[in-house]
């Protein structure tokens, strides 16, 4: 060929592949805003509505288990501890003296707490996947009996009542408790507690049962939050009293302190309502004690010090003679011990506006606390021997226990349950994601806000405009691969972006997190998988969930009348996801708002996730529609009645 | 034909003869013999009431409904607020102020397993647990309206009646149900009382008489008044005695229908019908009835009636504001006594009664009603 034809040619092929180009660009364009109904939409990628599949994400692939140790029982000689190894399925026995794992028994459904008989002969295993609770023989170490209890039991402790021995099960998903008689087990009734219950303990004398929960709620997303301390009368299951814990979250455990009138629950103290770009501030976010008498009268009290703090306290533990409580920091790898003498002296002198005041005094702590043990990675649940010598420690991302002799307050060995995971950047990712070092004086995790990759019920001033007031919503992880943009305002294309310089500039007032720890995190987000996911991935729905599927599929009215595509419900909240990652109006945008586009999250898990809206102003599902749908964009729902809104509700909660 | 004239004054002086002796029977004084004594009536009697008004405490002179808890607390659902009354005689007041849905209150339940109340207001239906209320509205919830005007417990679901439909709230699932006209066979949405039976509800429908819901079969019966009349009862003791379902009551297997048109019972086989002009009832115009052992007290307008079907005994208030007891037994004449003490108010609202005592909410005031002396029937536990 001459050379003036192959430049002919080239500039034929380039005019042509142009051609293809524009003309591609032109189709696609046409493509997106015809099946979106939306005309200010140009070219997005072909991933925003095909190629996804749930089978393919991160968090539906196999992954590594751990034996994680979670909740603890001790014999009541004190000679064998038992471990539940949620991850791995297992219940384990451990002999206290050597330390060496004497038995192991596999229970499926991710066994997490634990709670032992008065005598020590059964075991009493909360399995948190299958809703169930496990009865053990501690003599030949095999399940006797099961029963099913609410959604996620995830702690459990037993009494002798006047009316026979009783189980009482916090039931973490189902915001309720479970009330079992014993042998054989049967659930006498199921009083509804605070957001997520997660601890329970019982009185001295058996009669009450404290369950704490995790999360908060309050009336409106402008209005400070409390979560609960839920009193129960253990003989009938009867609800006694539901203390508030004011401006408070994040209980995991509690404890009776024997021979005083008091019980103690951890807890995340959280100002979500002041400007959380204040963190240098202080006390945004801190640790403390909720001091509860038997009534559910309740002081709280600062765990952390002015300038040092010891984020996520979790487990709790006190020895036989109510002298001291251990509580464990599991954001700092800590172990905090409070001298409960001095403690009670301090309550004995404040008064009433004293000890109102006295969560926000970070002075106080060194009147009570009177040393902090160091521990591995993530001390979670603790347990302490009867005679109480000994402590025994959780160190969950450690996969180990540690035993801490509590007369010289030092370590003494540890129960080595795995090799702690290094090996695999889930579980390291995991580390980065509960350890506040990371953040201005220690103040809080990730975790602090997302236990469990999951939501805090809270939304939280981004101070974004620069004087506050724009709230927003704080969103769960569980299942957030695949999901990007992220942020509310979708500014954020990656979970590398979301986690990294910014974050560390807004939030965590530190120099961002490390490259290397910024991958694994970012891995560990991207496997935590929705709610539940097995559970509900393909399972048959009920035929009121059914009719709520067509309603949320619907392309017309019933009188034939079309939906336009742009606010038809599939068509922004996009299977498999449901979100097409794309921004959307849907008539929400409040003074604050720069804007009245927000991202488009996605819908698994969201039965889970209130409040709802990216300012949460809605507390429930049926809000987004009854009390902030304007003018049918968010969804054509004018016509709906109410039967239609509660079914398509119920299919809602089984994404 | 002289046949036939022998005939017809036969019968009139047959017919005149009769009339004089039952004349002579209803002018003459009541038999020299006592009746029977109070305790062996099928029910106790009331000896005297203690009302309650606003001057004791009460945040409105009108109570709509009131129960005693199995922890012996009281509680009353007013016009203004949720008043609840512990066992050493101090108040509460749960007002809109503590979260309450809206200050008139006029329905109440409590749960047997956690001692929770529910109550049902004019705008919202409430949990009270602990101390701690958490309301749920038709805009945040799947309470299908939020007028609610009979609420009910049953295993592990509640009952609502409100003004758009019968609402089902599964406790441990947290899921609604909604029965009405579009997925029923209720004539109207308009429910306005829950009757939870052993086995079925009964939900009482304005203008459609009752629905019998068996929740496990998922089937639906309807009750419904056979003349279809709303004025005369030209079927008795065949079924409803109205469509217009004031309130329902079920206990022991009895169901009771309270309507603005008299009183009907069903004990599952047969039912029976009683309108005042026919029978003691104090009144057509029945705001409610409350079924204790095969027993019903009745609110209406002009006191409260109290019946097994057989044996009847009304407290009434006389025009002096005093009370006055008529005890009607099968067969013989009426009792009458004038008591010391009265009802504040005719106008019965709501009742609560047991083994030990009696409560009435009344259009102005509470009232307790203290039994006379009576021997009480024997718990199922007590009798092992």
């Amino acid at each position: 060929m001459k050379p003036g034809g192959s430049v002919i040619l080239s500039t034929l092929v380039l005019i042509g592949s142009a051609g293809v180009g524009v003309g591609g660009y032109g189709w696609s364009v046409a493509h997106v805003r015809r099946w979106s109904g939306r005309q200010d939409l140009n070219f997005v990628t072909c991933d925003h509505c095909h190629f996804v599949k749930l089978e393919r994400m991160p968090w539906a692939q196999p992954r590594a288990h751990h034996p994680s140790p979670a909740g603890m029982a001790v014999s009541p000689d004190g000679r064998h501890l038992y471990i539940a190894l949620d991850d791995v399925n297992q219940v384990v026995e451990a002999d206290t003296a050597t330390r060496a794992i004497t038995r192991r028994l596999t229970i499926a459904g991710g066994p997490f707490g634990l709670a032992l008989d008065s005598q020590g002969e059964h075991l009493f295993v909360a399995c948190r996947d299958r809703d169930q609770v496990v009865s053990v023989s501690t003599r030949e170490f095999t399940p006797v009996e099961s029963l099913g209890v609410g959604t996620a039991p995830v702690a459990l402790a037993f009494c002798q009542t006047k009316d026979g021995p009783r189980l009482v099960v916090a039931n973490s998903m189902s915001d309720d408790a479970s009330v079992l008689a014993v042998s054989p087990l049967r659930e006498i009734a199921r009083p509804e507690t605070g957001r997520e219950p997660y601890g329970v303990a019982v009185s001295a004398d058996g009669k009450l049962a404290f369950v704490v929960s995790r999360l908060a709620w309050s009336p409106h997303f402008k209005t400070p939050s409390a979560s609960e301390l839920t009193l129960i009368y253990t003989p009938s299951g009867r609800v006694m009293k539901r203390a508030s814990l004011a401006s408070a979250h994040l209980s995991e455990a509690v404890a009776s302190v024997p021979g005083r009138d008091w019980e103690l629950a951890p807890l995340v103290k959280v100002r979500n309502l002041v400007p959380i770009t204040q963190v240098a501030n202080g006390w945004v976010m801190s640790s403390g004690l909720a001091v509860s008498d038997k009534l559910g009268r309740v002081v709280q009290v600062p765990l952390d010090e002015a300038n040092d703090y010891f984020a996520d306290p979790s487990g709790i533990a006190v020895d036989a003679a109510g002298r001291r409580a251990y509580v464990a920091s599991g954001g700092s790898d800590s172990i905090s011990v409070v001298d409960l003498d001095r403690l009670a002296n301090w309550l004995a002198k404040a008064d009433a506006p004293t000890k109102r005041a006295a969560a926000r005094d970070l002075t106080l702590s060194a009147q009570y606390v009177i040393d902090r043990l160091p521990t591995a990675r993530n001390p979670r649940q603790l347990a302490i021997s009867p005679d109480g010598r000994t402590l025994f420690v959780a160190e969950r991302l450690n996969d180990s226990v540690l035993e801490v002799d509590t007369a010289g307050l030092r370590p003494i060995g540890r129960i080595v349950l795995g090799d702690g995971g290094a090996a695999d950047p889930i579980r390291r990712g995991e580390r980065v994601f509960t350890q506040a070092g990371h953040t201005f004086q220690r103040q809080f995790s990730c975790r602090s806000c997302h236990p469990d990759g999951h939501v805090d019920g809270l939304a939280y001033d981004f101070d974004g405009n620069g004087i506050g007031d724009n709230f927003l919503d704080n969103r769960s992880l569980q299942g957030v691969a695949g999901t990007e943009p992220f942020k509310w305002n979708g500014l954020n294309p990656s979970l590398e972006v979301q986690c990294g310089v910014r974050f560390a500039r807004v939030l965590m007032r530190t120099d961002p997190i490390p490259p290397a720890d910024l991958k694994d995190l970012t891995t560990y987000l991207k496997h935590l998988p929705p709610p539940r996911w097995e559970r509900k991935h393909n399972q048959p729905l009920t035929p009121a969930q059914a009719r709520g599927r067509r309603l949320f599929f619907a392309t017309q009215q019933p009188d034939g009348t079309p939906i336009p595509r742009a606010r038809q419900c599939q068509t922004c909240h996009r299977p498999p996801l449901y979100t097409d990652r794309l921004m959307s109006s849907v008539g929400t945008q409040s003074p604050g708002n720069p804007h009245e586009m927000f991202d488009t999250p996605h819908l698994l898990g969201i039965g889970q996730t209130a409040p709802y809206l990216h300012d949460g102003r809605a507390r429930t599902l049926e809000e987004i529609w009854t009390t902030y749908q304007t003018n049918d964009l968010h969804g054509v729902s004018s016509y709906w009645n109410k039967h239609q809104l509660n079914e398509l509700v119920e299919f809602l909660k089984t994404l | 034909m002289k046949t036939k004239l022998l005939s017809e004054k036969w019968w009139m002086t047959l017919l005149t003869a009769a009339g004089l002796l039952s004349a002579v029977n209803v002018f003459a004084d009541p038999p020299a013999a006592n009746p029977s004594p109070a305790s062996a009536l099928p029910f106790p009697l009331i000896e005297r009431f203690e009302n309650y008004t606003e001057k004791d405490g009460l945040p409105a002179h009108k109570a709509h409904a009131v129960l005693k808890a199995s922890d012996g607390r009281l509680w009353v659902g007013t016009y203004n607020g949720l008043l609840v009354r512990a066992q050493d005689g101090t108040y509460h007041r749960y007002g809109p102020e503590d979260g309450l849905s809206h200050k008139m209150v006029m329905c109440l339940v409590e749960d047997p397993q956690t001692g929770d109340i529910w109550a049902g207001t004019m705008r919202g239906l409430n949990r009270v647990s602990g101390g701690r209320i958490t309301a749920y509205y038709q805009t945040d919830s799947g309470l299908p309206n939020n007028v609610v005007y009979g609420v009910g417990i049953r295993e592990d679901v509640l009952w609502v009646a409100t003004a758009a439909g019968a609402g089902a709230l599964n406790l441990k699932t947290g899921s609604w149900k909604i029965y009405d006209h579009n997925n029923s066979i209720m004539h109207e949405p308009w429910c306005y009382s829950i009757a939870c039976a052993k086995d079925v509800v009964y939900i009482g429908v304005w203008g459609g008489g009752i629905v019998e819901h068996d929740p496990k079969l998922g089937t639906f019966k309807e009750y419904r008044d056979p003349d279809g009349d709303f004025q005369y009862i030209l079927v008795p003791d065949s079924g409803p005695i109205n469509d217009i379902t004031s309130w329902v009551a079920w206990d022991d297997g009895v169901l009771w229908q309270a309507t603005y048109f008299g009183l009907a019972r069903y004990d599952g086989a047969r039912w029976r019908t009683w309108v005042a002009a026919k029978s003691p009832l104090a009144s057509d115009f029945v705001n409610f009835v409350w079924s204790h052992r095969h027993v019903g007290w009745v609110g209406t307008d002009r006191g409260v009636s109290v019946t097994d079907g057989s044996t009847w005994v009304n407290y009434l208030v006389g025009e002096h504001g005093e009370g006055l007891m008529e005890i009607h037994r099968p067969n013989q004449p009426v009792e009458k006594r004038t008591m010391t003490t009265a009802l504040p108010n005719s106008f019965v609202l709501g009742i609560y009664v047991d083994d030990d005592d009696v409560w009435f909410a009344t259009s102005n005031g509470l009232s307790h009603g203290v039994f006379a002396p009576h021997s009480k029937p024997a718990t199922v536990a007590e009798a092992r």
